[in-house]
C-alpha cells in the first residue's frame, strides 16, 4: 500500500516529468546562528543564570505554576514533605505519592523524612532488559500503575526547564515513568537551577546539535509541560485541572554557596 | 460524523445570526483570541519575518512530500512502531477498525482530531462495536449532545453553561449546576474513568518531523497525554501534509500554531510521540501506529492553484477574525472544517459543486490571510473556487454552478464595453427604477432576478446623471 499511495504523490508532484526533490531537506550540520546559541547555554555567566531566574519568576505566576526556589537538597526535601502534608488527595482519602527512580530525586531521601512516616511513596521500578529471554513481568507493570492511580502527588525531575515559557522537558526513560508527571492531581518537578534554559530556541537547538542529546534523540516520548492542566472549553473560561494535574510545582535547587 | 450538509448553508446561516446565544459567543470568542493572537505575532524573537520563513518551510515540506513521508515512516519503524497507509476515509477507517478487533478493543479514549472527525471515525468504531469517547471537554460536550464542533479549537464555545449543566445532568447524572469549574471536575471524573480503562488511545497529529521520526500532539487539558500514555495501543492518525523535514522547522511551526491556536507561546502539552514504549519503561503503550491519510489531498496537491492550502495546520486562526464565521459560526458551513480554512479545504475535499455556497459566502476582505500564522493565501484560493464554480472544470469536476449568472455577467460584459449602449441602458434604467418601492429614498426591493440583493439590504438608486455627463457639464460650464 505504501508503494502505490507514495506513487500517488510522485505523480501529484510530477516527479515523471523531471521535478526532483529538494537536496538540502534535512540538516546535518548547525547554521552559524544555532553555534552562537550553543557557545552561550555552555559559558552561561552567572548573572545570566539570574536574569533567567527572574524571567522564570516573572511567568510562572501568569501561568499557575507555583515556583519554589531552595538553596539545598535538605530544605527542598523538607518543603516538598510540607506539600504532601498540606495538601489532601482528590480521590480518595489516603495519601500515596509516586516518583521517579532519578538521580536527583532519589538524593532528597524523602523516604527518610520522620514527618513522611506513613506515607507511602512509590518509586517507578527499573527493569533488567539486558537478558532478552526474560521478560519484563507485566505484573510488576501492572503494579506500579495502581500505584500511581492511587497517588495524589507525583514526583518528577526534567531535564531542562525553559525560563521565557516556564516549559518542563522530560524523556522517557528506564525509572522515568511518563504518568508520574501526568495520573496524579498534583505534579512536582524538581529541577537544578543550572538546567534552566532561557528560551525553546535553546531547548531545541541543544535537543537537535548537542552531541550527547543528538545521541539519545528525542527518545520515544518527548513531553514539553508548561503549566498545569486547563480548558476554557466552556464559555471560554478559563478552569484548571481539566485531565491532567491541576497544580504544577516547580521546585529549583541553586546552586550551594 | 463523515461527509458535509453544505448544501444547507444558507438555511443554517439564516438560524445562526437569529441565535442570540451563539452571537454573543462568537463575539466574545473573536473579541478575545483575534487580538491577542495579533498581539502576540509581534513578540516573536525572530519577529514576524518567521512567519513567512515558515510558510517557505512548509511549501518545501508540500513540494518533497514523497521523500518525508518515506523518512518518518522508515524512522518511526526503527523506534519500533507501524506506519500504515491509507488512501481514502474508508480505508483508514479500516485500518483502525482492524487494529481494534485484532487486538480485542472494546472502549476508545480519543483526543481532538480534524482528520478522524474529517474521515467520520467514530462512526466506524462505533459499528465495529466499539465505545468511543471523545476527552477533550469541548469535543465531550458536543459527543454528549450529539452535535458537530462549531469551531476547530473551542468546539462547544455555542452551548451556554446553564446547557451544558442541563446536558450533564441528563447523560451524567450529575446534580445540576452551572459552575464552570463544577462542571468540568464532573467531567474530569467521568473522563478519568475511562482513561484509566480504555483498551485503545487513538490521537491526530499536528506536525510530524520527518528527520526524528516523531508525530507531535498539543492539547492544554492534558486529555492527549493521557489518552496516548495510559492505554495499551496508540493510534495516530494523520493526514499526509502535516510533516515538516527537520526539527528546526517543526519547533517554528509548532510555536506560530500556539499563537494561532490559542494565542500562546507554545501550546501546554507538546508531546513528541516517535513509536511504543521502549523495552525497560515502566508505562507507555504496548504498540504504536501511524495511519497516513490522502483522502482527496494528493488531488489537491496536483493542482498547483490550490497546493498552498496544503500548507495549512489547522490552527483556527483564520476563524477568530473573519466577519462571516463571526456571524454564521461553525455549523452553517456543515463540515469539520469551518470558517474561511472550511470554505477552501471542504469543497476541495469533498467537491466543489456541493459546498459551492461556502466560497461564495466569505467576504474575501483578506482578514484570514492576515491573521494566518503562515499567511496562507485563502482569498487568492476562495476566488479561485469561485472562478472554477462560474466557469466549470472538468478537472474537478465542475460544473457551471450559475449558468443564469453567468448569462447575466456576459450581458454586462457587453453593456459595459459599449459606450453608446451603456447610456442606453443607464437612460431607461434611471427611469425605470422609478417605479420600484423605496425607502429613505434607498431603492427596497428589486425584480426578479435581481430579487437577492436587496433581500438584505435597501440599494441606492442610480443618481439622475452619470458621472461622465456632470464632467462633460462641468468642462462646458468653465469654457
Amino acid at each position: 500500500m505504501q508503494q502505490t499511495f507514495i506513487s500517488t504523490i510522485k505523480q501529484a508532484l510530477g516527479r515523471s516529468q523531471g521535478s526532483k526533490p529538494a537536496e538540502d531537506l534535512f540538516t546535518t550540520e548547525p547554521s552559524e546562528h544555532e553555534k552562537i546559541v550553543l557557545t552561550q547555554i555552555q559559558q552561561r555567566t552567572s548573572a545570566q543564570h539570574n536574569a533567567n531566574m527572574s524571567r522564570l519568576r516573572e511567568v510562572t505566576g501568569p501561568l499557575y505554576v507555583n515556583l519554589h526556589e531552595h538553596s539545598s537538597l535538605e530544605e527542598t526535601a523538607e518543603a516538598i514533605a510540607a506539600l504532601i502534608k498540606e495538601k489532601s488527595p482528590e480521590w480518595g482519602t489516603e495519601k500515596h505519592v509516586c516518583r521517579w527512580d532519578h538521580p536527583l530525586i532519589n538524593q532528597l531521601k524523602l523516604e527518610s523524612l520522620p514527618e513522611l512516616s506513613g506515607i507511602p511513596i512509590h518509586t517507578t521500578p527499573i527493569f533488567d532488559v539486558t537478558d532478552q529471554a526474560r521478560p519484563i513481568p507485566s505484573s510488576q507493570k501492572e503494579q506500579f500503575r495502581a500505584q500511581v492511580e492511587q497517588s495524589f502527588i507525583g514526583i518528577t525531575s526534567a531535564d531542562y526547564c525553559v525560563a521565557a515559557t516556564a516549559t518542563l522537558a522530560l524523556r522517557s526513560r528506564p525509572g522515568q515513568s511518563r504518568s508520574v508527571s501526568l495520573v496524579p492531581s498534583i505534579h512536582v518537578a524538581v529541577v537544578k537551577e543550572k538546567k534552566l534554559l532561557s528560551t525553546l530556541e535553546e531547548l531545541y537547538t541543544l535537543l537537535k546539535w548537542d552531541p550527547a542529546e543528538r545521541k539519545e534523540g528525542l527518545t520515544n516520548n518527548l513531553s514539553l509541560i508548561s503549566g498545569p492542566s486547563k480548558t476554557g472549553d466552556i464559555e471560554l473560561i478559563m478552569v484548571h485541572g481539566a485531565h491532567g494535574p491541576r497544580e504544577l510545582h516547580l521546585f529549583i535547587i541553586g546552586e550551594e554557596q | 460524523m463523515a461527509g458535509i450538509d453544505s448544501e444547507k448553508y444558507k438555511q443554517n446561516a439564516h438560524k445562526a445570526i437569529a441565535d442570540p446565544v451563539l452571537q454573543s459567543a462568537l463575539t466574545s470568542l473573536q473579541g478575545r483570541l483575534g487580538p491577542a493572537t495579533k498581539k502576540l505575532y509581534n513578540t516573536l524573537p525572530e519577529g514576524q519575518e518567521l512567519r513567512k520563513i515558515a510558510h517557505q518551510y512548509r511549501r518545501k515540506a508540500i513540494d518533497n512530500l514523497d521523500v518525508l513521508l518515506e523518512t518518518l515512516a522508515e524512522n518511526i519503524r526503527s523506534h519500533g512502531g507501524q506506519v500504515h497507509f491509507a488512501p481514502s476515509a474508508e480505508d483508514a477507517v479500516e485500518i483502525c477498525v482492524r487494529i481494534a478487533l485484532e487486538n480485542h478493543v472494546r472502549t476508545v479514549v480519543k483526543g481532538k482530531s480534524m482528520v478522524t472527525e474529517e474521515i467520520g471515525l467514530n462512526d466506524g468504531l462505533e459499528q465495529a462495536g466499539i465505545e468511543v469517547t471523545e476527552t477533550d471537554l469541548g469535543e465531550y460536550i458536543i459527543q454528549l449532545a450529539g452535535e458537530r464542533p462549531t469551531h476547530i479549537v473551542a468546539p462547544a464555545i455555542h452551548k451556554t453553561r446553564e446547557q451544558i449543566g442541563e446536558l450533564f445532568t441528563e447523560k451524567l447524572g450529575t446534580p445540576y449546576t452551572d459552575d464552570p469549574p463544577t462542571l468540568t471536575q464532573d467531567a474530569r471524573r467521568a473522563l478519568r474513568e475511562k482513561f484509566l480503562t480504555a483498551d485503545m488511545g487513538i490521537s491526530g497529529c499536528n506536525l510530524a518531523c520527518a528527520e526524528t521520526g516523531h508525530i507531535t500532539t498539543v492539547s492544554n487539558e492534558g486529555n492527549i497525554r493521557m489518552a496516548t500514555t495510559l492505554p495499551k495501543l496508540h493510534v495516530a492518525v494523520m493526514g499526509m501534509e502535516r510533516i515538516v523535514a527537520n526539527l528546526e522547522e517543526q519547533q517554528a511551526i509548532l510555536r506560530l500554531m500556539s499563537m494561532g491556536a490559542a494565542s500562546q507561546q507554545i501550546g501546554g502539552y507538546v508531546s513528541y510521540v516517535g513509536g511504543p514504549a521502549a523495552p525497560g519503561h515502566s508505562d507507555g503503550p504496548e504498540q504504536f501506529h501511524l495511519i497516513i491519510v490522502d483522502n482527496g489531498r494528493s488531488k489537491i496537491l496536483a493542482d498547483e492553484t490550490f497546493r498552498e492550502m496544503l500548507c495549512c495546520i489547522r490552527c483556527g486562526a483564520c476563524l477568530n477574525i473573519c466577519p462571516v464565521y463571526g456571524k454564521i459560526g461553525g455549523h452553517s458551513y456543515g463540515s469539520a472544517y469551518s470558517g474561511p480554512v472550511g470554505a477552501v479545504v471542504t469543497p476541495l475535499l469533498f467537491g466543489i459543486n456541493d459546498a459551492s455556497d461556502l466560497c461564495s459566502g466569505e467576504s474575501l476582505c483578506g482578514a484570514c490571510r492576515q491573521a494566518c500564522p503562515l499567511e496562507i493565501n485563502l482569498p487568492r484560493m476562495l476566488l479561485a473556487l469561485r472562478s472554477k464554480l462560474s466557469e466549470g472544470d472538468p478537472s474537478w469536476q465542475v460544473k457551471p454552478a450559475r449558468n443564469q449568472e453567468r448569462w447575466l455577467f456576459r450581458c454586462w460584459q457587453f453593456v459595459n464595453g459599449n459606450r453608446t449602449l451603456y447610456n442606453l441602458f443607464y437612460a431607461v434604467a434611471r427611469k425605470a427604477q422609478k417605479i420600484l418601492p423605496t425607502q429613505d429614498g434607498m431603492i427596497r426591493k428589486l425584480p426578479y432576478p435581481f430579487n437577492g440583493w436587496t433581500s438584505q439590504r435597501n440599494m441606492q438608486p442610480l443618481a439622475p446623471k452619470t458621472f461622465m455627463q456632470r464632467w462633460q457639464e462641468k468642462q462646458e460650464g468653465k469654457k
